[in-house]
């Protein structure tokens, strides 16, 4: 999958590219939330990957985690989304 | 007039300075007696429509994603575009107004569908935010800026840079150019506040002095240099603290590279802060640094001056405009940590000094960039757009 080419590789974090990702699918309130699974396929990351960004994201407050019937599914906080604008604006 | 605004950012969707801008203008166009519609996209916990301060404020949600940024960018167009059209058959908008390349796409689009003239404000261009194209994304941005422009009836830029800006790089004939700054509403620097009460928030003593920084973290904004002016800065004022006020994608560097010059102890990176927030901070700061690389405007500048605080800032393109060196602030190289330390040693080492900067700025602020005089001359920017349509 062609990842956005707005910043040059290497000059961002895998996190904030993964966090960016997340913002433009629409992960974005508890409702849009997505699955480890739908995220990995969407994003063509692998996801044990997939699993290791979200982790860091979460750590810092950038997404969160809820269960829907039973499945771990994650979406991105407001801090999250500003600071995906931050980079875009 | 009806008035039909589009742009990607609005409050509480806020991160630069367009959604401020967007903000401002819509409210005074309002109140001047306009009917102002302003399509956005939505936010998590914003209503879907809201009127504020008599602006018709439509947040249209995104029901389709696509993990690339410029996919994702036309799918958020296209559900504008949808809304735009519904408003349409109910409104008969004289006036289109889009900000920036993000919502051109929508722009020209309902341009073309309700026939009625299209405006433009480009804040800012790719080649200045990225110092040249360097990848297929620019490239195509690049495009769609020139394309708002050509399909515009004026354009409207926020400084003579970025006037000379649109005329080298997309060869827009000048007469079709605007230039109208950005403003700023004063009134909201007028309030009392406890240093010391928002000193302690921070950990700062009430004794030690706030150079403030305020803005996004992205190499744009020249963070780096001012915290390698740091040393040079401590060097002579030991009772400083340096606050970084905003997030962005390098802020991890900029913290390991402050950690590293040896005066981590005097580094605060509070993040993204609210609106009164930010207020508090600046009203409490001794010395406002822009030390931006590339800055069309520098709605932060105006910010500065309307709170009563010295601003140092970079020599660059609008900054150079809104702040007169040696008069309304002090002007620095940009790039160039060396620079910046004498400016902020310049203001903090002499207080008579800086409440003169300070008095000249306030007048300058009240004579000419208040949000009446601004919304004003974009009227009339939309009446010159309408008579030649």
């Amino acid at each position: 999958m062609r990842m956005s080419s707005r910043f040059a590789p290497g000059s961002m974090p895998d996190e904030l590219y993964f966090l960016c990702m997340l913002h433009n699918l629409g992960a974005t309130t508890p409702e849009r939330s997505l699955s480890l699974e739908e995220i990995s396929r969407w994003t063509v990351i692998e996801p044990a990957k997939a699993e290791e960004n979200l982790r860091k994201l979460i750590e810092n407050n950038h997404v969160q985690s809820n269960s829907v019937s039973g499945t771990q599914k994650y979406f991105i906080t407001v801090n999250g989304i500003r600071k995906v604008l931050s980079m875009y604006s | 007039m009806k008035i039909c605004m589009l742009t990607w950012e609005f409050p509480p969707r806020i991160v630069g300075g367009i959604g401020r801008h967007c903000f401002g203008l819509a409210k005074t166009l309002a109140k001047e007696g306009h009917d102002v519609h302003v399509v956005t996209l939505d936010f998590p916990g914003a209503l879907a429509y809201e009127e504020i301060h008599g602006a018709k404020i439509y947040r249209t949600s995104i029901d389709l994603g696509n993990p690339d940024f410029i996919t994702w960018t036309f799918l958020f167009n296209h559900f504008m575009e949808k809304k735009v059209a519904t408003l349409g058959r109910k409104t008969e908008f004289d006036i289109i107004h889009i900000h920036d390349w993000l919502t051109a796409p929508v722009g020209i689009a309902s341009k073309h569908y309700l026939k009625r003239p299209l405006v433009s404000t480009i804040h800012s261009t790719e080649i200045g935010r990225a110092r040249g194209l360097h990848n297929p994304d620019s490239y195509l941005i690049n495009g769609l800026e020139w394309w708002a422009t050509y399909e515009s009836e004026r354009v409207i830029v926020t400084s003579n840079s970025m006037k000379y800006e649109l005329e080298s790089q997309f060869r827009l004939p000048g007469e079709k150019i605007d230039v109208i700054p950005n403003a700023i509403d004063g009134e909201k620097y007028n309030e009392e506040v406890n240093h010391d009460i928002v000193k302690n928030r921070y950990g700062i003593a009430p004794h030690e002095r706030i150079v403030l920084f305020i803005g996004r973290l992205v190499p744009q904004k020249g963070v780096e240099y001012l915290i390698r002016a740091m040393p040079q800065i401590v060097g002579q004022h030991r009772n400083v603290k340096f606050v970084f006020t905003g997030d962005g994608w390098t802020r991890d560097h900029l913290v390991r590279l402050a950690a590293s010059n040896g005066c981590w102890d005097k580094v605060r990176f509070v993040g993204f802060v609210s609106d009164s927030e930010l207020i508090d901070l600046t009203l409490c700061a001794d010395v406002l640094v822009i030390p931006s690389i590339y800055e069309p405007f520098g709605i932060v500048a105006l910010e500065g001056m309307a709170a009563g605080v010295p601003v140092v800032a970079s020599n660059v393109g609008g900054l150079a405009e809104v702040v007169e060196h040696d008069r309304t602030g002090v002007l620095v190289y940009p790039e160039n940590p060396g620079s910046i330390a004498w400016g902020v040693n310049k203001v903090l080492s002499d207080y008579g000094y800086s409440r003169w900067l300070i008095q000249n700025a306030k007048r300058k602020i009240e004579e000419l960039y208040g949000w009446e005089a601004v919304a004003k001359r974009t009227a009339e920017v939309y009446k010159k757009s309408c008579e030649r349509w």
